[in-house]
């Protein structure tokens, strides 16, 4: 592939196409952000003070709150990318292609946001990065979430994202457009042969096969953040590590879906292609959130029958106390959104609209879950004789976790502009080549 | 060569995360205060080997071939 074959036909799938909506999208993404940083900078002048993080105990409050619930939520969203894009190309799943790129960028996206989260928990962020550096132990389940999911899952998501889109780079730096340089720098010089091809192939089984076992890993810890803590009635336990894996796929595999479903529609004809998809992501998302619900039912059995008066008292608030309706909204969503999805399946008909609305229910539910796993152990969860504390984020940590929402929507918003969603087909490879 | 110098990537990398852990855990600390890394910056030395064992495969597929 050289310059001389350079076409000057408009780029694939929109790229580089600017319209309205995608404009509209942009400046209101852009909106929130701008005011979730003004939000951040008057945390990061005035201290974490700003915010309705408190002390456990003797402030009564909640010293981790809406940043880490969207720490440990954007990192499980993270799970699902990858890993169905390992999956797809591991066991050859045709039908799954269409999505692997969308997969890839959701699991990018959401890890970039998701440390962003643990960054702006911190009242020094630069300091607690430099010192990680220095001092990390691996004793705490906090090394694992810094050094596996911040570095390792990351650079690995990153990596995984650069070499599966060689090829299309390569294609695409056959168009004459203002991105030519940016995609001659992906394709880095590939030029589509026979054994290119092969190593390319090898290379990314293996980065599969790694990844994988990376995944579980990594995202093990995250539970395990919570179900180490043996002084803190509610989160010790062996349930956090797979109970956070479950959510993770379903949670994951429902803004797949949301994703996908949005691309879809933006491509218009050229986004056709990842209806093959859908009816993949719903059945796995039906078997994760059937999952997801058993780990929900088990754990309000277990805290019921005959638990200690400390495990009691969370137990309480959580089904009929103030964390109630949170409990109750978040079980609610995931059983109407196990509804459709059961639904769906017995009609074998994974229509788009229906299948996107479970989506949203089970991944609003999953967040719900997240902040139930959170908040409740700090305010109500002591071993010591504090009184009852209590914990709602103020406008400021909602203002940054807007913020953050809108930056995972502007880097994918973009992405989609300067490179195609869905992987090209390998008649387009060929025609390149023509 | 391109082989050999992936296959070289994840040795190191493999050995270098292997010492950083060990060396940033602080396993036969009696106390607490003693429990830091054996050494400053243990743990990047543990970052470092996760990023070249990443890395081998952008090598590996970058690395031109021989002809």
């Amino acid at each position: 592939m050289t310059s001389h074959d350079t076409r000057t036909r408009q780029l694939p799938q929109g790229v580089g196409r600017l319209t309205g909506p995608w404009w509209a999208f942009i400046a209101i993404a852009s909106a929130v952000l701008l005011f979730g940083v003004y939000a951040y900078w008057r945390q990061a002048s005035g201290g974490l003070g700003e915010t309705a993080l408190a002390d456990t105990g003797t402030m009564g409050g909640a010293t981790w709150g809406l940043y880490v619930v969207m720490v440990e939520y954007f990192i499980g969203v993270s799970f699902a990318g990858v890993a169905i894009a390992a999956l797809a190309r591991v066991f050859h799943i045709a039908d799954l292609k269409p999505v692997t790129r969308i997969a890839e960028l959701l699991t990018v996206g959401s890890l970039l946001v998701g440390l962003a989260a643990v960054l702006i928990d911190l009242g020094h962020p630069a300091r607690g990065l430099w010192h990680l550096l220095l001092y990390a132990r691996p004793q705490s389940a906090f090394f694992a979430t810094f050094t596996l999911v911040g570095v390792g899952l990351l650079l690995a998501s990153l990596v995984y994202l650069f070499l599966g889109g060689r090829r299309d780079a390569a294609i695409m730096a056959t168009y004459e457009s203002r991105l030519n340089w940016y995609h001659r720098w992906w394709a880095s010089g590939y030029t589509d042969t026979g054994p290119e091809r092969e190593r390319h192939m090898r290379a990314m089984f293996w980065l599969s096969i790694g990844i994988v076992p990376l995944l579980v890993v990594s995202l093990s810890t995250e539970g395990l953040v919570f179900g180490l803590q043996v002084g803190r009635p509610g989160w010790f336990g062996s349930m956090q590590a797979p109970d956070f894996l479950v959510l993770a796929a379903a949670s994951g595999v429902a803004n797949l879906i949301v994703l996908a479903a949005m691309v879809r529609r933006a491509l218009g004809k050229a986004g056709e292609a990842v209806e093959s998809a859908f009816p993949w992501l719903g059945r796995i998302l039906l078997a994760a959130a059937l999952a997801g619900l058993y780990f929900m039912v088990v754990e309000m059995v277990s805290l019921l029958y005959a638990t200690p008066a400390d495990e009691r008292l969370i137990a309480e608030a959580l089904l009929t106390g103030v964390y109630a309706p949170i409990t109750w909204l978040s079980f609610g969503l995931m059983l109407i959104g196990l509804a459709i999805l059961t639904r769906l399946a017995a009609k074998r008909a994974w229509h788009v609209g229906p299948l996107v609305l479970a989506s949203v229910l089970v991944s609003i539910s999953a967040f719900a879950e997240r902040y139930l796993t959170v908040v409740p152990s700090q305010t109500h969860g002591m071993l010591l004789p504090y009184e009852i504390g209590a914990y709602f984020p103020n406008w400021l940590e909602i203002a940054v976790g807007a913020g953050l929402f809108a930056l995972g929507a502007l880097l994918i918003g973009l992405f989609i502009k300067v490179f195609p969603a869905i992987p090209m087909t390998d008649e387009e490879e060929v025609s390149a080549h023509a | 060569m391109r082989r050999t110098l992936t296959l070289a990537m994840v040795v190191v990398g493999i050995a270098l995360a292997a010492v950083g852990y060990v060396s940033s855990a602080g396993w036969s600390a009696q106390t607490l205060a003693d429990a830091d890394p054996a050494f400053v910056a243990a743990p990047l030395l543990f970052v470092v080997g996760v990023v070249l064992m990443v890395g081998a495969a952008v090598v590996y597929e970058l690395l031109p071939d021989r002809e």
